[in-house]
This record gives C-alpha cells, sequence and structure tokens, in this order.
C-alpha cells in the first residue's frame, strides 16, 4: 500500500504514453536491428549514497518535497489522497511490518507476523518498546482500530476498495451496519491480534493494510469527522523515526528525532522538509539549500555532473503501455466482455508493437531514465519480473510482414494500409496531456505507426487532459481505439486488479481462460511457494506479450539526488524500512557547488 | 452616496447567484471527479465500492440537488468539505487566503510605487532619454511573461546572489508570532512580490504617461500656466489630479489581474496561496474548492469595481454616481 | 473646473477631416523616422512571416526527431531545435504568424465591443450605463481560466480560431470600462451639449464628436492591447492549457523557458521568439504614438 506511485498532475511523470520496445524480438523471424542488449541495466545508478565519513550527532537534513503545489496535509494513511502526503508521512509514522527486497513482509519491523497452517490467519504481535510518540504504548487494539475506520460505513477514504480489506471475515457485515466489530479480527493480548480471511492469498504478505491508528488519540472523534479533525491535519502522531515539531500549512515541515524510536536512536536531530518547485530544484540543490530530493527526469542531463551531490536510483513501481480496446466494461455485470472486432487480429497488435522504438525514446526523450519494457511486471519486482517473456522489440520491417500477412495492405496506393476488406482503416489514438514530454511523444508514436503504413490520429486532434481522459478510457468511449496510460503497480505484484475478467481497471478488456486461469494460479494458496508464483507469473508475462493486448512500452528510473555530506542514504527496498533512522549527516554545512 | 453603495451591493446578490449558477454547470460540465485522480493512482478499488463512496459524496445527486444543497451550506457559512484536503473548505481556505492577500496587497503597492513615478517622469519629460528609457523598459516587462521573469529573479536573487530566500512564506525554524517570525515573512515576500510588481507596471505607467502628454496641452493647464503658477505646481494642482482617471478605472481589473498571476508566482516560490489552490482544485475536480474561490474572487472583483467608481467619482467630480 | 476643461469645438474635428485622417496618420508616421521605420519593419517582418508560412511544410517542422533534440543552431537548423528534435525558425516563422494572427484578432473584435459597449455606456448614462456596467461586472468576475479549461476538455476542435473567440469574449471588458470613464467626462463638455440642443442625433455625436475626441486613449489602449495579445497564450501553455504544439505559437517557444535548464543552457529555443515579441511590441508602439499624434491635433509634429 506504501508508495503508489500518482502517475499525475504536473510532475513530467505525467505523460506516459509510449511504446514498447527493444530487446528480444519474440515469435521467431529475423532478429531485429535494435535487438542489441538487454536493458536490466539495474547498475545505471548506485541504490546507495557515497560518504565514508561519520554522521553527526547534531545533524539536521532538509528535504525536498518536489511538486509544484503545495502537500494536502491530510497526514494519515487511511485518509491521504496525493503522493505529496506520503511523502511528509513517511518520516514520523511507517508501516508495522518491514519488508525485503521482493516488498515482502518480514519480521524486523514494529511487528512480527506468523501466518496459520492453512494461510488464511494471520497473528501480529507488536514488539514491546513500540510507542506513539506521546508515550503511549502500539497496542494491538490500534491495529484493529485502523480496519475499523476504514471497513466504518462513515469513512470517508478511499481504502476500502482494497480486495483484501474485504476478504476478511467479518468485514462486509461489519461495513453494512450489521456487526459492531469485524469477526475475523482477534485481539488476543495487549500487543498480539489475529486476522482471518476468507481465502488464502499470497499477495497478504505485501499487500495487507500494515498501518496502526492511534486508538487512544483518535478513537473518541466520530469516524465521520475523523477526517478533517486537527489531529491529522495539524497535530498528527506516528511511531516513526521522528516527530513533527511544527507545520507550516502546504509548504513545510519540522520533525526532531524520535528518542524513543524502537530500532534504535535516529542519527540525525532534526529533518526540514519544504516544497520546491521542480523547476528550481537543480539551483536548490547545487546551492545546498535542499540535502535529499526526487529529481525530475527533464532536468537530468545538466544535472548529472554536478559535484556537490550524487544521484541514487532505483527502478519504479511502474510501466507505461499502450493498450487497445477490445471491448467494453459491463457494469451491471461487473464483468469484462471482448467484443470489438477492430484490433482482434493479433498480428495488428504485434505489428504496432514492432513499429515502436523504445530504446531511442527512453534514451533521447527520456535522457536514459526510461528503458523499454519487456513485460507487465517491472523490473522493481526483481524477483517475478520475467527476463524471458519474447518481448517484442523495435522492428519495422517484420511490422510491415505482420500486416501484410494479416491483410491489411496499401490498396489504394496512398501510402496507408487499408483493412482486409479494402476499407480505409484508420486508429484513433488517445493520450494524455501533462509535462513537456507528453506532445513529442505522442507525436513520435504516430509518425512511427506511419512509417509502416498505419493511419493513426489522436482522438479529438490533441491531447486529453487528465480527467478527460481517464472519463474517455474508462465509458469506453467510441472515439478511442488506443490509448496511452501508465499503472503504478503498489508493492503488490498481483496484475489481478488491472487484468482479471472482473475488475473495471482492465481498460483494454482482454479476457481469456487462460488468462483467468494463470491470474487465479498467481494468488492460489500454492502460491505461497514463490517458486510456483514466479513460474505462474513468467507464464503469464509471456502469455501477455503473445496476444498483446497491451503493449507494454516503457520501464522506469526513479532518481534521487543526494547531498554528498549524507550518509548512509538508500533507496534500496530491501533496506527501505527504517532508511530515516539510519540517514545521517557528515557536517553541520551542505556541500555546495 | 450612500443609497449608490447600497444599491451596488444589491445588485451584487443577482450577479453573485447567477455566477453561482454558472459555475456550478461548468464544474458539472468539467470530465470526471474528485475520485478520478485517486483512483487513475491507486486503482485497488472494486466497483461497488466507488458507487459506495460517490453516494457517500453526493456526487450521484442530480445536479439541483447538489446546487441547493451547496447554496444553502453557504447561506449558513459552510462552503462544504474539500475531497482532496479531506478539510472544511473554510478552514482550508483561512490557511491560504492570508498569504495571497498579503502578496497581492505587496505587488499592488510595489506596482504603485514604481508605476506612478515613472509614468510621472515619462509624462512630464516626454522624449527626454528618461523618456525613452521608460518606454523601453515598459516593453520589455510587458513582452516578459510573468513567470519567466520571477524564474530569472529567483535565479539571479534567490540563488546566485542569495539575498532572499529561495521559497516558502517563512522559514519553519523561528517562533511564531515573535519579532523573527514578521522578518521573516517580510523577507520571504519581498522577491516574489518584487517579481509580480515590477510585470504588472506596464498598464499604470501607460496611461499614466499618456494622459499626462494629453493633459498637459489642454487649455486649462496653459491657462493656469499663463497666470503664472509654477510648473511643478501646475503638475501636482492640474494635470495629476486628472491623469489618475484611467488608473482609477483600472483598480477593479488589477485585482482580477493579481489573483490571476498569483497562481505562478505561488507556484514558482511554493508559496501557498489560493491562485494554486484554484488551479491544482480545477484540475483535481474538487468542486467545493472551485466554487468557493470563484464565489469569494467573485465578490472581491465586484468590491473592486465598486471601489473604482467610487476613486473616479472622487477624483473626477464630473462622473456623478448617484 | 467644468469651463477649464472644455474642449475645442467640432470645427476641430471637422478641419481634421478635410484633409483626412488617413493622409494625417501617413504625414504623422513619415515625419516620425523611428515610427517610419518601424512601419517598415512590422511590414517586412508580417510580409515574411505569411509569406514563409505558406511556403513551409508546417506537418514537416512539427514532426518529432528523436536524432536532433535540442540541437543547438547549425546549418540544417539554423535556430537549432526543441525537445521534439522539431526545428525552432521553422517554429518562429508560423508561430509569429499564429501569434500575430491571434493578438490581431482579439484586438480587433475585443475592441470593437469594448468600444461601442464603452461608448454607449458613457454617452447615455444613466440606466443604460447602469446596466451595461453590471454586465462588465459580470463578465468580469467570470474565472476565465476555468472556463478554457472546460472549453479545452470538452469542445471539439482546440485551434487559432477558437482561442481568439475565448480570448474576445473576455478582453473587452477592460476596454469597455476605460472608454466609458472617458466618455462619461466628454459627455458633460460644451461641445457635446451645443449639439445636443442642435438637434444633432445621438449617433452623429457618438461617431463624429465623441469619439474623435477619445481617438488618442483608444489608440494607445488598442496599440498596448495588441502588443500585449502576442504571447497572450504563454501563460496558459504555462499552466498547460495552451495551443497544442502542432499549433506552434510565439507564446509556447517563450514558455519552453519555464524548463530552467532551456533557461539557461538552451537560448535559442526561447530567446528568439523573446526578441521577436519585443519587436513587434516596440514597432507597434511607435506606430500607435505616431497615431496618436495624428489623432490629436495639438500634438502633432507638423
Amino acid at each position: 500500500m506504501k508508495k503508489k506511485s500518482i502517475l499525475k498532475y504536473a510532475t513530467p511523470l505525467v505523460a506516459l504514453g509510449l511504446l514498447l520496445s527493444a530487446c528480444s524480438s519474440s515469435t521467431g523471424g529475423n532478429s531485429s536491428p535494435s535487438n542489441s542488449k538487454k536493458v536490466e541495466d539495474t547498475s545505471k545508478f548506485a541504490f546507495k549514497v557515497k560518504n565514508t565519513k561519520a554522521a553527526i550527532d547534531t545533524g539536521s537534513l532538509n528535504y525536498a518535497l518536489v511538486s509544484d503545489t503545495p502537500f494536502e496535509g491530510t497526514l494519515n494513511y487511511a485518509y491521504y489522497t496525493g503522493e505529496p502526503d506520503a511523502e511528509v508521512l513517511q518520516f514520523f509514522d511507517e508501516p508495522l511490518f518491514s519488508t525485503d527486497g521482493d516488498y515482502r513482509f518480514t519480521n524486523d519491523g514494529a511487528a512480527s507476523y506468523e501466518m496459520s497452517n492453512n494461510n488464511k490467519t494471520i497473528t501480529v504481535k507488536i514488539k514491546d518498546n513500540v510507542n506513539w510518540t506521546d508515550g503511549q504504548p502500539v497496542k494491538a487494539e490500534d491495529y484493529e482500530y485502523s480496519f475499523l475506520v476504514i471497513g466504518n460505513k462513515d469513512y470517508t477514504g478511499v481504502r476500502y476498495g482494497d480486495a483484501i480489506i474485504q476478504s476478511i471475515v467479518g468485514m462486509k457485515e461489519y461495513h453494512e451496519g450489521k456487526a459492531k466489530n469485524i469477526s475475523g479480527i482477534k485481539i488476543l493480548n495487549d500487543k498480539t491480534l489475529s486476522i482471518t480471511f476468507t481465502q488464502a492469498n499470497p499477495s497478504l504478505l505485501t499487500g495487507l493494510w500494515a498501518y496502526a491508528m492511534p486508538k487512544h488519540y483518535l478513537g473518541n472523534i466520530p469516524i465521520k469527522d475523523l477526517a478533517k479533525n486537527d489531529k491529522i491535519h495539524k497535530t498528527p502522531i506516528g511511531f516513526g523515526a521522528f516527530k513533527i515539531k511544527k507545520i507550516v500549512p502546504g509548504e513545510s515541515v519540522e520533525f526532531v528525532r524520535n528518542d524513543d524510536y524502537y530500532h534504535g536512536k535516529p542519527k540525525l536531530q532534526s529533518i526540514v522538509l519544504k516544497v520546491v518547485n521542480p523547476k528550481v530544484i537543480l539551483q536548490s540543490l547545487k546551492k545546498g539549500d535542499v540535502d535529499i530530493a526526487t529529481f525530475p527526469t527533464d532536468q537530468y542531463p545538466s544535472a548529472k555532473n554536478s559535484k556537490n551531490f550524487q544521484f541514487v536510483g532505483k527502478n519504479e513501481l511502474a510501466y507505461s503501455y499502450i493498450g487497445f480496446k477490445l471491448g467494453h466494461w459491463d457494469a451491471k455485470k461487473n464483468v469484462n466482455v471482448m467484443d470489438n472486432p477492430k484490433f482482434q487480429d493479433v498480428r495488428l497488435r504485434q505489428a504496432m508493437a514492432y513499429a515502436l522504438d523504445e530504446k531511442s525514446v527512453g534514451d533521447k526523450i527520456y535522457n536514459g531514465l526510461r528503458f523499454p519494457a519487456t513485460s507487465l511486471i517491472p523490473p522493481a519486482f526483481a524477483t517475478y519480473s520475467s527476463k524471458n517473456a519474447d518481448s517484442i522489440g523495435f522492428d519495422p520491417k517484420k511490422a510491415k510482414k505482420l500486416l501484410d500477412e494479416a491483410g491489411y495492405k496499401d490498396v489504394d496506393k496512398d501510402g496507408l494500409r487499408e483493412d482486409p476488406s479494402g476499407k480505409k482503416f484508420h486508429i484513433n489514438y488517445l493520450a494524455m496531456s501533462g509535462g513537456d514530454i507528453a506532445e513529442p511523444l505522442a507525436k513520435f508514436y504516430i509518425q512511427s505507426w506511419r512509417k509502416v503504413g498505419l493511419d493513426v490520429s489522436l482522438v479529438d486532434g490533441r491531447l486529453a487532459e487528465f480527467n478527460s481522459f481517464y472519463k474517455m478510457v474508462e465509458d469506453d468511449d467510441p472515439k478511442v481505439d488506443v490509448y496511452a496510460g501508465a499503472w503504478g503497480t503498489g508493492t503488490d505484484v498481483d496484475p489481478y486488479g488491472l487484468y482479471g475478467r472482473d475488475v473495471p481497471y482492465n481498460y483494454s478488456h482482454f479476457v481469456s481462460d487462460k488468462n483467468d486461469q494463470l491470474l487465479k494460479d498467481g494468488h492460489s494458496e500454492k502460491a505461497f511457494d514463490p517458486a510456483f508464483r514466479k513460474k505462474t507469473y513468467d507464464e503469464w508475462q509471456k502469455y501477455m506479450n503473445d496476444q498483446m493486448p497491451i503493449i507494454p512500452t516503457l520501464f522506469r528510473y526513479e532518481i534521487t539526488a543526494v547531498n554528498n555530506r549524507v550518509t548512509n542514504y538508500t533507496v534500496d527496498p530491501k533496506d527501505s524500512s527504517f532508511i530515516w533512522s539510519t540517514v545521517g549527516v557528515s557536517s553541520d554545512t551542505p556541500a555546495t557547488e | 452616496m450612500l443609497k449608490f453603495i447600497l444599491r451596488r451591493f444589491l445588485i451584487m446578490i443577482p450577479q453573485l447567484i447567477i455566477l453561482s449558477i454558472l459555475i456550478f454547470a461548468l464544474a458539472k460540465a468539467m470530465p470526471g471527479d474528485a475520485l478520478t485522480g485517486q483512483l487513475a493512482s491507486s486503482p485497488k478499488m472494486d466497483a461497488q465500492t466507488l458507487m459506495e463512496l460517490k453516494q457517500k459524496l453526493g456526487l450521484l445527486d442530480p445536479p439541483y440537488v447538489q446546487y441547493l444543497r451547496w447554496m444553502k451550506g453557504l447561506l449558513h457559512g459552510d462552503l462544504g468539505m474539500s475531497v482532496i484536503h479531506q478539510t472544511p473548505v473554510t478552514q482550508l481556505l483561512a490557511g491560504r487566503i492570508g498569504n495571497t492577500l498579503l502578496l497581492s496587497f505587496a505587488i499592488l503597492i510595489l506596482s504603485y510605487l514604481i508605476a506612478i513615478p515613472l509614468g510621472i517622469i515619462g509624462g512630464r519629460w516626454t522624449n527626454s532619454w528618461a523618456d525613452k528609457m521608460i518606454v523601453g523598459y515598459n516593453y520589455l516587462t510587458y513582452a516578459t511573461p510573468l513567470f519567466i521573469f520571477a524564474l530569472l529573479m529567483l535565479f539571479i536573487f534567490g540563488f546566485v546572489l542569495g539575498w532572499f530566500p529561495s521559497g516558502g512564506s517563512v522559514d519553519i525554524r523561528v517562533e511564531d508570532g515573535s519579532f523573527a517570525y514578521y522578518m521573516s515573512k517580510l523577507n520571504h515576500l519581498i522577491l516574489p512580490a518584487f517579481s509580480g510588481a515590477i510585470v504588472s507596471t506596464t498598464i499604470t505607467i501607460q496611461y499614466l504617461r499618456n494622459e499626462i502628454i494629453d493633459t498637459k496641452i489642454k487649455d486649462f493647464v496653459k491657462t493656469a500656466r499663463a497666470k503664472g503658477v509654477n510648473e511643478s505646481n501646475v503638475y501636482t494642482r492640474h494635470i495629476l489630479r486628472n491623469s489618475f482617471l484611467p488608473i482609477a478605472a483600472f483598480l477593479g481589473y488589477e485585482i482580477v489581474y493579481l489573483i490571476g498571476g498569483s497562481v505562478f508566482l505561488e507556484s514558482i516560490y511554493g508559496y501557498p496561496g489560493i491562485g494554486q489552490l484554484f488551479v491544482a482544485s480545477i484540475s483535481q475536480r474538487d468542486f467545493s474548492v472551485v466554487t468557493a474561490l470563484v464565489m469569494i474572487s467573485g465578490l472581491a472583483t465586484l468590491i473592486g469595481t465598486l471601489l473604482s467608481d467610487i476613486i473616479l467619482s472622487a477624483v473626477d467630480p464630473r462622473i456623478r454616481i448617484e | 473646473m467644468k469651463v477649464e476643461l472644455a474642449k475645442p469645438n467640432p470645427p476641430k474635428v471637422k478641419s481634421a477631416k478635410s484633409s483626412g485622417p488617413f493622409s494625417i496618420m501617413w504625414r504623422e508616421i513619415v515625419k516620425d523616422k523611428l515610427a517610419l521605420g518601424s512601419l517598415i519593419l512590422l511590414g517586412l517582418i508580417l510580409i515574411i512571416v505569411y509569406g514563409a508560412s505558406l511556403l513551409l511544410d508546417q506537418e514537416k517542422i512539427v514532426t518529432v526527431d528523436l536524432l536532433s533534440i535540442y540541437d543547438p543552431p547549425s546549418a540544417a537548423h539554423l535556430l537549432g531545435t526543441d525537445y521534439g528534435g522539431r526545428d525552432i525558425l521553422g517554429q518562429l516563422i508560423i508561430g509569429a504568424k499564429n501569434s500575430f494572427t491571434i493578438g490581431f484578432f482579439i484586438t480587433i473584435i475585443a475592441g470593437c465591443i469594448g468600444l461601442s459597449v464603452g461608448l454607449c455606456a458613457g454617452y447615455f448614462g444613466g440606466k443604460v450605463d447602469n446596466i451595461i456596467m453590471r454586465i462588465i461586472d459580470f463578465v468580469l468576475i467570470l474565472p476565465t481560466l476555468m472556463l478554457i479549461i472546460v472549453f479545452v476538455s470538452i469542445a471539439p476542435t482546440y485551434n487559432v480560431y477558437s482561442f481568439i473567440m475565448i480570448m474576445s469574449a473576455f478582453l473587452w471588458t477592460g476596454k469597455a470600462r476605460l472608454i466609458r470613464s472617458k466618455t462619461l467626462a466628454e459627455r458633460e463638455l460644451d461641445y457635446v451639449n451645443a449639439s445636443k440642443t442642435m438637434g444633432t442625433p445621438d449617433w452623429k455625436i457618438i461617431f463624429r464628436e465623441v469619439l474623435p475626441n477619445l481617438s488618442s486613449i483608444i489608440i494607445v489602449n488598442l496599440t498596448l492591447n495588441l502588443a500585449g495579445n502576442i504571447g497572450i497564450e504563454s501563460g496558459l501553455t504555462f499552466l498547460g492549457f495552451g495551443l497544442p504544439e502542432s499549433t506552434p505559437s510565439l507564446g509556447t517557444l517563450v514558455s519552453y523557458a519555464s524548463n530552467p535548464d532551456v533557461l539557461q543552457n538552451k537560448w535559442w529555443i526561447w530567446l528568439p521568439a523573446s526578441v521577436l515579441i519585443l519587436v513587434l511590441m516596440l514597432c507597434i508602439n511607435f506606430i500607435g504614438q505616431a497615431l496618436t499624434r495624428a489623432a490629436d491635433a495639438r500634438q502633432r509634429l507638423g
């Protein structure tokens, strides 16, 4: 649940269009010219900052929240809606479980857990020394309370929609107001509770809601008024490495060390977080005004040789894609129906993928910070992202060949192909506006398709604004044949929520028995065995590449700029759990250029 | 006069009501709602829960029901809840509006402080080298988009010279209410206010300069000179008084402009205010915030134009406002 | 005060007419070297821009070329390329055409509406004035940005012409307020009263007598507006609601400078457009100054 990448407003991220590419060519044929190398170049950025000096004890660090809008200030995991708030939250509150490199829960965090033999019950034990920043111990009832809030009928946030939360025994009854408590959640003692689920699901260990809420602090506020209470906006408490000293709404937060932190006293004495516009972030870094900042892609070339700060990076839990509208969503029956004949020929879909030079897009437009996507599971899931998914590379010859085979030929010799029945074949492409990159990117794709003889144009002749984009995609607007989107996957590898037969987010509406089966196997009880799960998802990734209802286009690096005085900062997912207690600074004054 | 002002206030009521209907219709005409953005980023939401949530937020009611509910709240001083900020709109605005008012006020004052002397110099010594510089300055600032200018100012004074802080409205490390706190606020205000002020001087300079040129050859001025009134008195007593007319006529307009301009300044200087909130809320479809802001800025503009009219009549008695 | 303010009588206007307003304007411009130079320069720029844009292949200019992203000026691209590898010179020419078209038509349309509305309100005063002014107030409080956003998201096309229409719909109000305040003052003067007593129809008084006396401020205003409306779309581009990039404009080119890397290191993208806007503005201004003098006999150079 943590760190969903928010693919929206105003950040360069927003653009999201894209196409697939590079990498090994799949269905036989000549190997394509750009197949040169595999793009699993995770070594491109170090995870960890290089600074061997010792941290000083009285250090203060400046953290930039890179955003062109203020942070909203809903400082609670159950309620926040924007990524900026999540960035503020991480310093003073954290999940109960620590995680490993695959984002799976481990037992090193604030709580330990144990699964029952049938994998349907998890028993969670909160460690004794874990206390809220007001000194009260974190108790089992605090964890239960956060489920009671989210499941409550008066709850106004968006977390209840989660399938795992809904699969807790008794959750539905509680949500409908028929029960006072959730029968599947049992408090065993002050620090221990068990949660029982209606079905076993391996995603539990990555996707289970892991946040406690301080019941002693918030419990007497009616749930319908909780979201707007000052205890969430102005004086929130957590059990993280730092505690809030002061908030200037929307622009900055001052944190001080939580000496009582269960994982040891944090190295830094204080952290000042402030909102910095992406347009001035490079200057701020150079001047030493900020020590740590997520760095925008478009300024990377002019920043990469800077002396006083360095870049660390990791693969993002996200990918860009191009989807084909293959059917529609039947809202009455809650099911995807694949009934649009336009793109039913898989050769046409693959040809559109072969036409796109994703490697160049990543290198030239995204300055090397994006690279060709090879499947629908990004390499951030190091274990599950398949390296042999028969991804489709850039091969325009092959694209033309496939189109010829499928009967899309240029009968009237106007340079554009007609459909197999000889009629004009026109494709409407929907892409989202936002960020500098969106327009040339969309344009580039259209040009690339035109080069293989396909007549593609933008829906309404322009990029769609964010909300219009989603409206058209969600409503299956007949104007849209193909659309460019992006997904932030969250830390749960299970793709069911995006590609299942009965989920509305399966925007391409691709359904097949094999897909159903693979997705089901992927979160079946058997999939508690990682080897089985990996095998299943490998197969699924290959299957989706063969069927190509979605062209995976680009994977991304997320890079963070870090001042040279910072010690121990790392973006390695396996070390993410206590990161803010270990980070320090080796000098009182930041390095400047 | 009092009657006039009262009448104008009464006329504001239907104007604001029409505005409210229009703004509501516009809000509904925009695709998507406040949940669109949240779900696009975190698609863990089944169709049924989504419907429930929309129901809870009142998004499924017919627009007129939503409108009436909103109007009812408005009459009770309740502007509704922001879905995005999960907080009452009144509270949200209370935290932001002060910054924007402060910034706008500073810009207004600074821009008059810069523009009026320049306009007078340009008008009095037309075609002198000073006048030519002023015209040049005028067009340079007019041609420069505010956001570019603000960025340049920030780079030069914030980063290269380091004279002013590079963002925010106050240093978080100073204690609220202390002397240092107000100094810090002021320090953070200077750069954005100057950026805004310099770019907004054009119209004032141009009209003032032109009015003076126009007026100084008029008969009454000649008469005054002929009567032996000394030159500086001619200007202060006779010419300037008449020349402020178009500036006064633009005051109401200035307010709209300032609110518009604050979007860029607030964004670039990380100065949380309502201009930026407005743009963000439109993108996020946070309608209760949007409608509230439109109503507030509408009211402010109406009062601004009323003020313009009163000043106009005070400057030029020929314009009667009964 | 009223007496002091008395304006020259209609004869002045008549005498101006005798030699024809256009020949007077022409004479003023020719006498002023700066204005003449400006007129020639402006004419040249417009001929080049409108002429060249007929010859240029717009489709080719907006074609994305990944191999030449951010190329500095070279023989192949005289003014380099932007982040899509698109030729800046070509965009500059087409952009100047689009921007001038936008600026010109917005100024004309908004000017005509503002002028007629302002004249009516100011001249007739009383109830008419009151109603018109309340309508203006109302237009003034409309959230322009939001209307544009709604328009952009639901209108089937968004191009130069729809942009002109929507901007004109808002921009006439400032002008109307200004003209009205001047007309109000004007109509109190003796020459208007005299004409009225003589039974001259209102429209004649408005157009033959009041209007010429306002010409100075009108010209200044239109000049300022024309200058300001060139590049008016840059702010919207910054916010993400500008014209599509397939319709290049000077404002779009200038707003590329909001990327600090472009601003500091890639002058060829934004500087030519900025300079062009400035040059156009100055030309228009100098011509405008000459015209102002032409409109007001007492300021004439000869």
